[in-house]
């Protein structure tokens, strides 16, 4: 099943030239939202993607709100330095199991079948 | 695994002096023959590990850049099995790649309550990490912590074996002297704002937390950390990969297509920094016209010593796209001391990973030449090293 991509659905808002770029919704509507094709193998990566995505959210908000006092803070320079090792961390998961069809926790399983992380994932 | 030569020296009882590294362990045969005056000894050097530096500020332990590195030596590169499943260690039958993330004083608790960023030095063990890195190189393991990205805390350390090819991949490599001088080779991936910027939103935009602005927010916040303590470090490296927008396309934003400069340091032991057509020249190519056909924007060439902080180098540039498998055959046919096996290997090992972002541009050809320069360093460091014993022997 193809799903449409992020840059086709932001060419159906405007075209992206120049500043125009910064002029686009900042809310995609829902169903034009990518979803990885590849998906974890395992419940116990399913469950790390959705963590790391509601951190991502929380972090995001965390340090918007720090932020508003001083941009030049500390806290704020920590608190934007934490969204970036979320989203970096959400983006390497993504990638492992798109990309190299790995799922982190394939030997973890192998050893131990019967945990709960290790229950095979079904959407 | 230990390599052994076995050679002749004269007579014992012979004035005759020979010293030997304090990494080889020497077994001596010795037999007495009256007509022969020479006793035999066999000789098994250590290990030694060759250690390579990557400076980059793309994470650890998915990046391309490895996974092309890893593959040129042959073997894809994988977690260690059966241990961390959020360890960012990778591991092939050659190489070895370790996340200096791992090197972290400070989890991310402690880093929030001392107001300081990851790329600041002050979160990282320098000692640590030069003590490892020295014990894995003379060929000794090490239990090396685990930083977990997840959770952000320092997890149980790993068991870490001495490989043949050691590499150091994260935000330091280069920013501690004595680890610096551990290094056989470097190299810096210096990506410029924009093209920074635009990866980012290719990464970051499907997320539901994030939007423009938090993308670029979170870009300047980390700028002042990053210019202060992670950039200074290309003046170091001994090649340098610089990602900047396309020239091809005027006011192009949107960081697909890409001019890639590949900054090779001249005088680097063991290192034979690529040319077009003539070394030491300047050149300026377009491969397409007659023999080849590209579609837009095309591909744009440029070769010329130049001086980067002080140093005198050698610069590659390539500006766009490949967009065809001959285009890509066109170009390595053309292109000089690249080190390959055989002609046609640089394009086979882009063809590998055909699906790696930077496949079709100057990022994945130049990371896969890098690739075989550093193969070539390390069958030259290896075949220096056998002949040093033999050589201490004849004086």
């Amino acid at each position: 099943m193809m799903l449409p991509s992020p840059s086709r659905a932001l060419q159906n808002q405007q075209p992206l030239i120049g500043s125009d770029m910064f002029r686009l919704k900042q809310t995609e509507p829902r169903g034009l939202r990518l979803v990885v094709a590849a998906t974890a193998k395992y419940k116990g990566t399913k469950m790390r993607e959705e963590k790391l995505s509601e951190m991502i959210v929380e972090k995001v908000k965390e340090a918007t709100e720090v932020c508003e006092a001083d941009v030049r803070s500390e806290e704020c320079k920590v608190a934007w330095d934490e969204v970036e090792e979320v989203s970096q961390a959400r983006a390497d998961l993504r990638i492992k199991l798109k990309l190299l069809n790995q799922d982190p926790l394939e030997s973890f399983c192998q050893e131990n079948p019967e945990t709960d992380e290790c229950r095979i994932y079904e959407d | 695994m230990a390599v052994s030569t076995i050679y002749s020296t004269q007579a014992l009882n012979s004035t005759h002096f020979f010293t030997s590294s304090s990494s080889s362990k020497q077994v001596f045969f010795y037999r007495r023959q009256t007509n022969r005056r020479f006793n035999t000894i066999i000789t098994c050097a250590t290990q030694q590990t060759v250690v390579i530096g990557l400076a980059a500020d793309s994470g650890c332990g998915k990046s391309t850049f490895m996974r092309r590195l890893t593959s040129v030596f042959g073997g894809a590169a994988e977690p260690p099995k059966g241990g961390n499943p959020d360890s960012n260690t990778l591991i092939s039958d050659m190489t070895t790649v370790i996340c200096l993330d791992d090197y972290h004083s400070l989890d991310r608790t402690g880093r929030k309550e001392k107001g300081v960023t990851a790329l600041d030095p002050r979160a990282n063990d320098f000692d640590l990490m030069y003590e490892q890195v020295k014990a894995l190189k003379s060929g000794i393991a090490v239990e090396k912590p685990i930083y977990n990205h997840v959770t952000g805390l320092l997890d149980a350390p790993e068991l870490i074996q001495p490989p043949k090819i050691l590499v150091i991949e994260g935000l330091h490599p280069m920013f501690d002297e004595r680890v610096r001088d551990l290094l056989d080779f470097s190299i810096y991936l210096d990506i410029s704002n924009e093209v920074k910027f635009a990866w980012k939103i290719q990464r970051d935009m499907a997320e539901r937390g994030h939007s423009l602005e938090s993308i670029k927010a979170s870009i300047e916040a980390r700028k002042p950390d990053f210019d202060a303590f992670i950039d200074p470090q290309k003046q170091y490296a001994d090649a340098v990969i610089e990602v900047l927008p396309t020239q091809l396309i005027p006011d192009d934003n949107e960081g697909k297509v890409l001019r890639v400069r590949l900054i090779m340091k001249e005088g680097v032991k063991y290192f034979s920094p690529v040319y077009l057509f003539d070394e030491g020249s300047t050149v300026s190519w377009i491969p397409c016209g007659r023999k080849l056909t590209c579609s837009y924007p095309g591909i744009k060439f440029n070769y010329a010593p130049d001086s980067y902080f002080d140093h005198e180098v050698s610069v590659v540039e390539m500006d766009g796209q490949f967009d065809r498998l001959d285009e890509l055959i066109y170009v390595e046919s053309h292109l000089s001391n690249l080190s390959t096996n055989f002609y046609g290997e640089v394009t086979q090992q882009m063809l590998k990973h055909a699906d790696f972002p930077g496949s079709n541009n100057g990022t994945g050809l130049f990371q896969t030449i890098v690739g075989l320069k550093i193969r070539d360093l390390y069958e030259q460091l290896i075949a220096n090293k056998e002949t040093a014993p033999a050589e201490a022997a004849k004086a």
